[in-house]
């Protein structure tokens, strides 16, 4: 049997790519950043000076709040019209009234930051529904 | 060993560490020097005690979140 030396000619283009990337491997992989911000800023609270506004998130519900950060260090933290569940919990008489439905929470152990505080709050709220 | 990533609440900044089986909440959070710290896994989940082992009840490469000890109530409430 006869045989014909045609000579070499280039591989199709779409051989070659499958080819290049067999022999390449996997790209470099790309780290991802984590967003590191503070938990009031995750939970979607905004800051103008020194207040904050935003809701307390619980599985119950989102309670719109507001805290004061005061130069001393002492943090205020404000809710707005509580719901009958947390008016009934053992902690009710911490919460003082301050006008046009907004409360203030008395902390016996004041947090450092605002974030902390939020956490507190948002355990707090909790607790009240599932002590119902 | 398993990797948790403690989320400082306050400031967001997150720091990696890897703990062993037997590994309390206060063995972290003194690793980090963060003593006045509690550390939960979320705001809606209890406190880990200080003397609280953590390893059984986190899951690698899980967040955690350490926050500043605070107390709702005053002389005035319960």
């Amino acid at each position: 049997m006869r045989v014909e030396d045609l000579g070499n000619r280039p591989a199709p283009a779409s051989l070659r790519q499958l080819f290049a990337r067999v022999v390449r491997g996997h790209g470099p992989s790309t780290v991802v950043q984590r967003r590191q911000i503070p938990y009031w800023q995750e939970r979607g609270w905004t800051q103008k000076g020194r207040t904050y506004n935003g809701s307390y998130q619980t599985p119950y519900g989102a309670f719109y709040g507001q805290i004061d950060e005061h130069r001393g260090g002492q943090i205020d933290f404000l809710l707005y019209n509580p719901s009958d569940e947390i008016r009934r919990h053992s902690h009710w008489t911490c919460f003082q009234h301050r006008g046009n439905d907004w409360y203030i929470v008395h902390m016996a152990k004041q947090p450092g930051d605002a974030s902390s505080g939020i956490m507190t709050i948002e355990r707090l709220i909790k607790e009240a529904y599932e002590q119902q | 060993m398993k990797h948790l990533s403690v989320v400082v609440a306050g400031s967001g900044q997150i720091r990696d560490v890897e703990i062993q089986p037997g590994t309390t909440a206060g063995d972290i959070l003194h690793q980090l020097s963060l003593p006045d710290y509690l550390l939960s896994k979320g705001p809606n989940e209890p406190f880990f005690a200080a003397a609280e082992s953590v390893y059984e009840k986190v899951k690698d490469g899980e967040k955690i979140f350490a926050s500043t000890k605070a107390e709702v109530g005053a002389g005035v409430c319960a």
